[in-house]
């Protein structure tokens, strides 16, 4: 009586008889673009020994290193691989605690996990009728997440996928998707921030508020320090933008009118909130003459004049800074958005170029955001 | 022209709330071969209907303004004097943000709303009388184990229809290029063009694209031309696109989910549409030909 061992045997050396002379070319490509299967790894046998499996949640010590320790583990434990799949969802699970999400290398490390030649479809039907699904969903969950977090894969991917579930496998086509489509949106972003962006506040700010003031390509951004001012309280810097229009605006204000310093608004740079504050005046009233081009009452004929008449109904067309809402004069955000700070920048503004805020009343409306926000954390939670 | 069999297989965005997926092992959405059940995909109106007297009054009531509608519409037919001209530079606001009455038109719904997640948010008038989408958008994931990704946030225009309840369909033809005045946070917004059809099968279809915002307290009007959006469905896009059908416009939404937990706020001042004769692109993305059936499977 035959074992079942033995059955398992001549059953697999039936199903990959077609497979076998592909494999052999396979196992013969280049090795930098062919991930070898645990059979040709070359660790160490001595490290297997000392280490023990064990859970991404139990480790201690969560960084890129001890990730890719821990797939490194798993691949050489044993040549079954059990529990492949369960491996890489909870790998892919722990990724933002070890701070890897992003780490394409690491993507990489785990579809390596996968075997490869095992879950090549050999006939039709297998191919239509997705061959080791649970293997395929998992790769395509993978991938997925990639796409969550904006790592494009790369050629090498491709290979490994191709040599793991073959041409017709549907995390192939997640991977042809992504790459038609990734690449389009890569650099859509008409304001284009780097990515990662900079750890440091200044150089934050000085992103944030050259974003907001690349309406006007004339405007210049500043770093003024506020120990430059004798009577300032606070020692911090302040970034701020203003151009040339703005500076004529200002010159043309009523000094008699107040004008505003406003704030905190808040600004986006991908995840990174800032607060940013403006000064500005109320809105110039505009002379929204109704001219009726039909009307023909009352015209002038000039009998002995050869000049056109001078129109009295032009305006000049108003500059970008003369929004609805008020006339903007300058952009700023300061370390610590203090109100001592503002003060220092107006005091800055004055010396550098805007003489004449030393006459025009300045009213600080200093507010929180414009409408009262829950906190998320704290927000009732129904379920 | 629509019927194109979608692949849905890979539709995990969002699990349905059916009591099978609850007790199955399926991550992904239902395969509905051959039909949908439901043109809201699950997300039913749980509101009770009110009572029956009621519903006489109030349809007593949306008769008179049916009527009046419906007369409009009468009148116009036989004018039968539709606009004709359409020149370049000049936008045509399909909807402008002035008035409590005019942000009657939209929905605004958010995953908090079907407790799928705690994001929350409103559409109402800003200091300075423009539209205000704003709120708070939170990835959290509510503990149930059945929702996989929390964190939108969505506005959405009533859909068109004429007198007496009818469906109809926006007719953007004329126009190449969507025109949107807005006032945002720095943050990425994406547009939402439904034409929704008769069938099933193009009850979700949707025309996507992205509306960067640049911060800040200036006003921005971004022009995208229809070319440029991409066919999804389900929130996925589809493998075989085509350009948008401009006389079969649904609905417009605009939704707030870019994955970044806190506040946002978009002021909108109209949305409008243009007609560029220099931009003679009908769609934006190549075609590429594949394998057979590795595409749209």
């Amino acid at each position: 009586m035959l074992r079942k061992s033995i059955l398992i045997e001549i059953f697999n050396y039936c199903k990959y008889r077609r497979m076998l002379p592909r494999l052999i070319i396979l196992s013969n490509l280049k090795a930098n673009n062919f991930h070898t299967s645990v059979l040709f790894c070359k660790d160490s046998p001595e490290t297997k020994d000392l280490t023990v499996y064990q859970n991404f949640e139990a480790i201690n010590n969560k960084n890129r290193n001890t990730y890719l320790e821990m797939v490194k583990i798993f691949s050489a434990r044993d040549i079954n691989r059990r529990g492949h799949v369960e491996f890489i969802y909870s790998a892919l699970k722990n990724m933002k605690d070890f701070n890897v999400e992003k780490d394409l290398d690491v993507y990489k490390a785990l579809i390596d996990v996968l075997p490869k030649g095992r879950f090549v479809p050999t006939n039709m039907f297998q191919a239509e009728f997705m061959h080791y699904p649970k293997q395929q969903q998992c790769a395509i969950d993978l991938l997925e997440q990639m796409e969550t977090n904006a790592v494009m894969p790369d050629k090498e991917i491709e290979e490994m996928l191709l040599n793991i579930f073959g041409k017709r496998g549907f995390p192939l086509r997640k991977f042809w998707r992504m790459m038609y489509w990734m690449p389009k949106f890569k650099n859509l972003s008409p304001w284009p921030l780097p990515s990662p962006l900079p750890n440091s506040m200044l150089d934050l700010a000085k992103l944030a508020v050259a974003r907001i003031s690349s309406v006007d390509i004339q405007s210049e951004l500043t770093v003024y320090e506020t120990k430059d001012i004798p009577e300032a309280l606070e020692d911090t810097w302040i970034v701020s933008a203003q151009s040339r229009t703005q500076r004529r605006l200002l010159t043309e204000h009523d000094t008699n009118k107040p004008i505003y310093v406003e704030g905190s608004f808040r600004i986006w740079l991908k995840n990174t909130a800032i607060n940013y504050f403006i000064l500005r005046a109320d809105p110039s009233p505009r002379t929204n003459v109704k001219y009726d081009d039909d009307d023909v009452s009352n015209i002038t004929v000039p009998l002995f004049s050869f000049i056109t008449p001078p129109k009295t109904e032009v305006v000049p067309v108003p500059s970008v800074h003369e929004q609805e809402e008020g006339v903007i004069f300058a952009v700023c955000v300061t370390g610590t958005s203090g109100r001592d700070s503002l003060l220092s920048w107006i005091r800055h503004l004055e010396k550098d170029g805007n003489p004449e805020l030393a006459s025009i009343p300045v009213v600080f409306t200093l507010k929180s955001p414009e409408r009262e926000l829950v906190s998320f954390e704290n927000a009732n939670i129904k379920q | 022209m629509n019927l194109i069999i979608k692949q849905r297989l890979f539709s995990v965005h969002r699990v349905k709330s059916n009591l099978q997926q609850i007790l199955g092992f399926k991550t992904s959405c239902a395969l509905n071969l051959f039909y949908e059940r439901d043109d809201k995909g699950g997300y039913s109106d749980n509101r009770k209907y009110p009572s029956k007297i009621q519903m006489i009054r109030d349809g007593l009531k949306e008769l008179k303004q049916e009527i009046a509608l419906w007369s409009e519409e009468m009148k116009e037919s036989f004018e039968s004097d539709p606009c004709l001209e359409f020149r370049q530079g000049e936008t045509d606001v399909a909807w402008r943000f002035e008035s409590e009455k005019s942000l009657e038109k939209w929905v605004v719904t958010s995953d908090s709303d079907h407790n799928e997640g705690f994001s929350k948010c409103s559409l109402t008038l800003s200091k300075h009388g423009k539209g205000l989408f704003s709120g708070v958008l939170n990835t959290e994931l509510p503990k149930d184990g059945r929702i996989k990704r929390a964190g939108y946030c969505n506005m959405k225009s009533m859909r068109a229809r004429k007198s007496f309840k009818r469906d109809t369909h926006l007719d953007w033809t004329p126009y190449n290029i969507l025109v949107l005045k807005v006032k945002g946070d720095g943050r990425s917004y994406m547009l939402n063009i439904s034409t929704k059809g008769f069938f099933d099968i193009t009850w979700n279809d949707t025309f996507n694209y992205v509306l960067y915002t640049r911060g800040g307290p200036y006003w921005q009007v971004s022009k995208i031309p229809f070319s440029k959006f991409i066919f999804s469905s389900k929130g996925r896009v589809q493998d075989k696109q085509f350009a948008i059908p401009l006389n079969r416009i649904a609905s417009f939404g605009i939704s707030a989910g870019d994955k970044i937990n806190g506040p946002f706020s978009l002021e909108i001042d109209y949305i409008g549409l243009e007609f560029n004769p220099n931009h003679v692109e009908e769609f934006a993305y190549e075609m590429y030909e594949t394998d057979r059936y590795i595409a749209g499977s």
